[in-house]
């Protein structure tokens, strides 16, 4: 318990010190709206379409394939930490955990979902 | 009330406050915020039952993955907001139901229990402790979780590229 | 209950002292970038605010906290106030892991010179990383311009994929040292800084880190000459302020991560172990400046080709290999 009352004090510091930074700048800044600056910045055009564009359906995979990738991450790590207490099965048993998923990025690869044109 | 009683309560209440927030967003991006925040509540919840490497693999798994893929989607597919789009009463209905069978269950199960309103001893499973469990007692879980995962790999690329082949080249970013 | 609050005054001082230190070192590494690059290309950097334009970080926080704080219009403006919070928090959350020395002793108690020793001290570091991810992508979303969605997207979709290979290149260490506290890999490091024994690791690790930093050559987030300013075009002001003190609270960050994981953290001969960590991460974060003067932008394709078909399948390799020899050489 007594390990994370740093952090909490850390994580209220860091707050009151972007709070206050922010703060600080709302209040001595100047204040002069008019329609022409609070438009999107467009290189000086007035924006007609809506910026809520279509993206790739590739940055969709790429958090999928993310998603994936990271679940493997999180049970190699515990297996790291013990590694020189689990000896040989141990090795075993991740490796193919590991090549079971190598595979996976190898299928992924082959079928082309990793390229960008 | 034990300061630790004291902490989970606010904790809960954190967690159910978010979510309840969640649900009723229209705005689905602030959804994503809101659920971001339950989860982080959930690996305190975590750490407070003496298990902080579930709840740093909570932050990191559901909070850092997960939910970013979700802003993904909302991003790509472009409904920021539902405003039109209130559901039917008959589809809200069985959403209802199973809600409140779900709760019903869960009253039950914490009435139920014998010993439920006993303190826990505090306990807490350091990284190696809980390394040690899974993979000594667990190991053939593991592989199954590997072959799951490749499935899922796989699933993910077929539905992923049938959707492209359908909208044609899009050209963007 | 006396003992308990000198206690806990302890510890806050200590904490605002690391805090103060922390954005202390960010404004002057911005100084050091400015005169660096300068001398790369010849010129001279900012010279006018001070000697050798020391006072250079003063006059930008005055002049960025004296400006106009924009919020454009359309924007959704809460989380257009919160996003530059969040990647300046995550940052110096980050650090709280990274041992700064050996413990203290003042006034008869004994005082660590780390915020936090966890026993799950670097997976803390990278949850706060993947947090990160949500400042960019939140930010550039709420700005409601065209190329701030872009940048942010851009920023999401690299983060992710090179936190998997930053993650991944350190299990080889966690495997070495045998657990997850940032003290402990210190301490593991007595005879031999890890960098000799996993150069690969720190290899793939100072390329991730770069890439998770969005710093050339992997700024296509905020690629100047095609999106503007990318994720903080919208942005003015101290909030601006902050995107950019999160960059660099960062670039400390990951300096340090690499002098504890890989260069011995506080170790080192004759100077006072603070002084080695604040060299190490001081070669770290002038390297990258170097690498950012040396090397132009990689596009987007060599950006996912080398996150997701070089550098992921190497670290996967090398937690294999690093397996196996580890395997063999013990008994």
């Amino acid at each position: 318990m007594s390990a994370y009352v740093p952090v909490l004090i850390m994580l209220v510091l860091a707050v009151a010190t972007a709070g206050g930074m922010i703060y600080a700048t709302t209040v001595i800044g100047p204040k002069k709206q008019f329609p022409d600056k609070m438009e999107p910045f467009e290189c000086g055009e007035s924006p007609i379409v809506s910026p809520k564009l279509r993206f790739n359906v590739k940055f969709y995979l790429i958090g999928l394939f993310f998603v994936i990738f990271d679940i493997e991450a999180v049970f190699v790590y515990p297996w790291a930490v013990l590694f020189k207490d689990l000896g040989l099965f141990g090795f075993i048993e991740m490796m193919v955990f590991i090549v079971i998923l190598a595979i996976g990025l190898l299928y992924v690869w082959r079928r082309g979902a990793l390229e960008w044109e | 009330m034990t300061l630790y009683g004291f902490l989970f309560y606010i904790v809960a209440a954190i967690i159910i406050g978010s979510t309840a927030m969640a649900v009723t967003r229209r705005n689905l991006v602030h959804v994503v915020i809101y659920l971001v925040l339950s989860f982080f509540g959930t690996a305190m919840l975590f750490y407070l039952l003496g298990a902080p490497m579930l709840a740093v693999l909570e932050v990191i798994i559901y909070a850092g993955a997960i939910m970013v893929l979700f802003l993904f989607v909302i991003m790509m597919i472009r409904v920021d907001s539902l405003e039109e789009v209130i559901p039917p009463f008959r589809q809200r209905l069985p959403a209802m139901l199973l809600g409140g069978l779900y709760l019903g269950c869960a009253l039950l199960m914490a009435r139920g229990t014998p010993g439920a309103g006993a303190s826990l001893p505090l306990l807490t499973a350091s990284p190696k402790e809980l390394a040690l469990y899974v993979f000594g007692e667990h190991w053939f879980t593991i592989e199954l979780v590997s072959l799951l995962l490749l499935a899922a790999l796989m699933g993910v690329l077929n539905l992923g590229r049938m959707k492209a082949d359908e909208a044609g080249k899009e050209k963007s970013a | 209950m006396l003992t308990w609050i000198a206690g806990f005054i302890v510890l806050v001082v200590k904490l605002v002292a690391i805090l103060f230190f922390l954005l202390m070192a960010a404004a002057y590494l911005v100084w050091v970038e400015r005169k660096f690059l300068a001398r790369l290309q010849l010129r001279y950097g900012p010279n006018r605010a001070g000697k050798f334009g020391l006072l250079q970080p003063l006059a930008d926080v005055v002049k960025m906290l004296t400006k106009e704080d924009v919020v454009p219009d359309g924007a959704d403006r809460v989380i257009f106030r919160l996003a530059p919070a969040v990647v300046a928090g995550t940052a110096f959350l980050m650090f709280a892991v990274v041992p700064l020395g050996r413990d203290l002793t003042l006034f008869g108690r004994s005082v660590p010179l780390v915020v936090t020793d966890l026993n799950v001290g670097l997976l803390f570091a990278f949850a706060m990383s993947s947090l990160g991810v949500y400042g960019i992508a939140l930010g550039g979303w709420a700005s409601n311009s065209k190329y701030a969605l872009l940048g942010s997207i851009r920023g999401a979709a690299q983060m992710i994929s090179y936190e998997l290979s930053l993650g991944l290149s350190i299990v080889p260490i966690v495997m070495l040292a045998g657990s997850f506290s940032m003290v402990d890999i210190v301490n593991a490091q007595k005879g031999l800084p890890f960098i000799f024994v996993q150069p690969l690791a720190f290899v793939i690790f100072v390329i991730s880190a770069m890439a998770e930093t969005k710093r050339i050559p992997f700024d296509l987030p905020e690629a100047e000459n095609e999106l503007n300013a990318g994720y903080h075009t919208e942005y003015s002001g101290m909030r601006f302020g902050l995107f950019f003190l999160g960059e660099y609270v960062t670039m400390m960050v990951f300096g340090g991560l690499v002098a504890v994981l890989f260069l011995g953290g506080w170790r080192g001969p004759w100077l006072p172990p603070f002084v080695w960590l604040v060299i190490k991460i001081l070669l770290v974060a002038v390297f990258m400046i170097w690498v950012r003067g040396t090397l132009p932008r990689v596009r987007w394709d060599q950006l996912m080709t080398i996150g997701w078909k070089a550098l992921l399948p190497l670290a996967l390799l090398n937690v294999i290999v690093t397996g196996a020899l580890g395997l063999i050489m013990s008994p």
